[in-house]
């Protein structure tokens, strides 16, 4: 490798998976260095139409999901059904390093895929499978989705409202994009072992273990028997002074104020009103405590009545620090989250902005993002890198297992 | 691969010279595979990571045990060090001579105070990977800012904003969530900076930011931000667009996700299941246009329905009647959920007060993690360390009569 080459360069990642965890991982080996090759149905990846099928995306001109998940890879259209396409999915196999699936248990069996159907065709094949529930166990052929069994199943929507209200949302692949990290350093240690030994492996990952993983303290605490309760609407916070307030805006401000005893005047005088300072109500923490309630309203009143540009100046003046909740428009323009390597120029002219993973290297860059393939554009490229030849090529295409 | 066989990390040093979770928690997730992973940390009271447990925003019970340490500080040795003491470099150097990683999380000032920088200790050892984890970035206006996974993971990177109902309060994040998913991504940075020392025989710089993990875990939001598309604001359970895929509370204060999509075949079924079979007659809600057109008074039909039974009740019911629905669970189930098993979330320790832990969610077909014991006392390992380190006793006394072990 010299000083310029990127750790992943040389290796060929065979994506044969769907939808946004396993694609994405595959996605941060390609930012990397490694040849992704997409292998897709006749219909291509679901993910490439989800903007518009799911009503909980953002909807915009430009497909930016499918841009941002598939970014530098290359697309093969192999119908995984028809019995022809196998001798070729074999070939491609035995030229690859790494096999990335996530289909549930049955339709491996069916389509011959699992670990041990592979692993005669390619003994130095890392072989990454993702799933919902687990490879065992009565809900291992569930298909899982990250609302499902990143965030509902693990328990992390119950835990994540407010006292009485409704269990908490999920952004849109929130839990599929924590878990393509979990998937990625699987993959690293098979390739780590596979140096040491020579050996090819099974690794893998499953959306309800990164789920859990990433709710750890509170799992680790039901295993114990600690449970935690669920927090007090802002109106009826256990303390006014670390709550969140609303602004004019309908913005949130996330007061935390720790030194009561140094700050409670200048917050006061923050939000205009001086005269709470020797309101006998307020006078000190344990009585603040007591009519936290009464606070929080008088605060919520003070708050509503301006915008959060306003605040951010008021209290800032006084010393009073607060947590920003942004939101997600405002990421692209803060010049911190360019700083932080997370916002990245592409060679895409319709989205000449996108996200790179977060993994940062002294001595690598990520590659800049390509646009997308449209299905099959690398069809006939990718087989014949394989080592098919025309004759052999147009056979597949004639019998519909090639697109 | 037999049980005999080594682990993948294992003959790796990892110095731990990190606090509170992410760093931390990468760290538990290389041991877990095998390596050796020694928390440097302050002589007194160590980790401030030793003491989450007491505070309010943890989980509680009666007889509180150090539930979050044994999670987080599993199957390290401890060695306290005062690396503000001039003593403590000598220790410090030696060991970094012979370690292959280093985790760091001082935000840069601190670092550069106690020359902690990858330029202060490359020349010591060019084939150290060096993880940085920091809450922000390695530049910009906001670098120096302490950064924790509420500020930076949830609240900067837009994810609470977008977590909240139409009209409702910022989602919330649980302790260390945002951590523990950065906590992957460090142990890839970390794997990757190894795979290039494999290859070149050189180490280097790698690292993370929270910020950057919380962008990355909203980068759907944030990617549509970037083109100027914007989150639909997510409808409150008593306002839904569709009453047949939507939340409703249980008798017992527990949610149930209704998903009735296909309620042109359905809606008679799930009329007779709940107990309203006069709604299926009733002419408001004939059809679909309708039931979607009229969602605000079919939501009113059906929230004192399923407030009227637990979720135990309808979860029978509706499993009998095929009706489809989702599962919000709570933690408690899980860890008695025969999935969660199969899954290898959970794995005995050998530590009587916290039997049991979290499994970090990497599986690999050749190797098992370790079971972890108790987790080490401050400076537990302090001797020992040394001494490998090959420092003599009369060495090590000295060191201790300097302050450099506290």
């Amino acid at each position: 490798m010299t000083e310029t080459a990127l750790p992943l360069a040389g290796l060929r990642v065979l994506d044969i998976s769907s939808f946004i965890a396993a694609p994405a991982a595959a996605t941060v080996l390609g930012d990397w260095g490694a040849d992704v090759i997409k292998i897709e149905g006749p219909d291509g990846d679901p993910n490439r139409t989800i903007m518009q099928s799911s009503a909980n995306y953002p909807k915009g001109e430009v497909n930016y999901p499918w841009h941002m998940d598939s970014r530098n890879k290359r697309s093969l259209v192999l119908d995984l059904k028809n019995p022809a396409a196998r001798p070729a999915l074999d070939r491609l196999i035995a030229v690859s390093d790494i096999l990335i699936c996530n289909f549930p248990p049955p339709v491996r069996e069916k389509l011959r895929l699992a670990y041990d159907d592979v692993k005669p065709v390619n003994p130095r094949l890392i072989y990454a499978s993702l799933t919902g529930y687990g490879e065992t166990g009565p809900d291992r052929d569930r298909p899982g989705f990250d609302a499902t069994a990143y965030f509902a199943r693990s328990g992390l929507l119950d835990a994540q409202r407010y006292e009485g209200g409704p269990p908490g949302v999920p952004g849109p692949a929130q839990g599929d994009r924590a878990t393509a990290m979990g998937l990625v350093s699987a993959i690293l240690m098979a390739l780590i072992h596979r140096m040491k030994t020579g050996e090819g492996s099974w690794v893998g990952t499953s959306l309800l273990g990164n789920g859990l993983w990433s709710c750890g303290v509170i799992a680790q605490a039901a295993l114990v028997g600690a449970y935690l309760p669920h927090r007090p609407p802002p109106e009826r916070p256990r303390s006014a002074l670390g709550n969140i307030y609303r602004t004019a805006d309908d913005r949130w401000l996330q007061i935390t104020i720790v030194r009561e005893d140094k700050l409670w005047a200048p917050l006061c005088t923050a939000v205009g009103r001086p005269d709470l300072i020797a309101d006998p109500r307020f006078a000190e923490t344990e009585v603040r405590r007591r009519h936290s309630a009464d606070l929080a309203a008088i605060l919520s009143d003070e708050f509503a009545r301006r915008d959060y540009e306003h605040w951010r100046h008021a209290l800032a003046s006084h010393d009073v620090t607060f947590g920003v909740i942004s939101r997600p428009q405002d990421v692209p323009d803060d010049p911190q989250a360019v700083a932080c390597g997370a916002v990245v120029e592409t060679a895409i002219p319709e989205m000449p902005r996108t996200l790179s993973n977060p993994i940062r290297l002294g001595f690598a860059e990520q590659r800049i993002a390509h646009a997308a393939p449209a299905l099959g554009q690398h069809s006939d490229e990718i087989l014949h890198e394989a080592g098919l030849g025309a004759a052999e090529i147009a056979a597949l295409r004639a019998s519909g297992a090639v697109r | 691969m037999s049980e005999a066989e080594p682990l993948p990390l294992a003959g790796l040093v990892v110095l731990d010279i990190s606090s509170f979770i992410a760093g931390p928690a990468a760290a538990v997730a290389l041991a877990d595979f095998g390596a050796d992973v020694i928390k440097i940390e302050p002589p007194g009271e160590g980790d401030p990571h030793r003491q989450n447990y007491k505070s309010p925003n943890y989980p509680r019970r009666d007889n509180q045990v150090n539930f979050p340490w044994q999670l987080d500080g599993r199957l390290k040795r401890s060695l306290a060090l005062d690396l503000k003491n001039d003593s403590a470099r000598t220790i410090l150097e030696r060991l970094l001579k012979r370690a292959d990683v280093m985790i760091v999380n001082f935000p840069p000032p601190a670092r550069e105070r106690l020359r902690l920088r990858w330029e202060d200790i490359e020349p010591l050892n060019p084939r150290l990977v060096y993880c940085s984890l920091t809450g922000y970035g390695e530049t910009g206006p906001d670098r120096d800012r302490p950064g924790f996974d509420i500020t930076a993971y949830f609240g900067r990177s837009g994810i609470l904003d977008a977590a909240r109902y139409e009209g409702g309060p910022p989602g919330i994040s649980l302790p260390a969530q945002g951590d523990r998913a950065t906590a992957m991504t460090l142990v890839a940075a970390i794997l990757l900076g190894l795979r290039r020392r494999d290859l070149t025989g050189k180490g280097g710089w790698v690292g993370t930011s929270l910020y950057a993990n919380g962008v990355w875990a909203n980068g759907t939001s944030a990617a549509g931000a970037l083109i100027g598309a914007k989150l639909p604001p997510r409808q409150a359970p008593d306002k839904p667009r569709n009453a047949l895929t939507n939340l409703y509370r249980t008798k017992d204060d527990r949610w149930l996700q209704l998903l009735v999509v296909r309620d042109d075949r359905m809606w008679g079924t799930l009329c007779e299941a709940i107990g309203r079979p006069d709604l299926a007659t009733d002419p408001r809600f004939t059809d679909r246009e309708e039931r979607k057109s009229r969602s605000l008074e079919l939501v009113q039909e059906l929230m004192p329905v399923f407030a009227s039974k637990t979720y135990a009740d309808w979860e029978a019911i509706l499993s009998r009647t095929g009706i489809p629905f989702g599962v919000i669970g709570r933690v408690a189930d899980v860890v008695t959920d025969a999935q969660a098993e199969h899954a290898g979330l959970f794995a005995d320790t050998t530590n009587p007060e916290v039997p049991r832990t979290v499994n970090n969610p990497i599986r690999l077909g050749f190797a098992r993690p370790r079971t972890s014991g108790p987790p080490p006392a401050v400076g537990q390992h302090n001797d020992e360390v040394l001494r490998e380190a090959g420092f003599s006793d009369s060495e090590i006394a000295a060191l201790k009569k300097a302050g450099a072990l506290g």
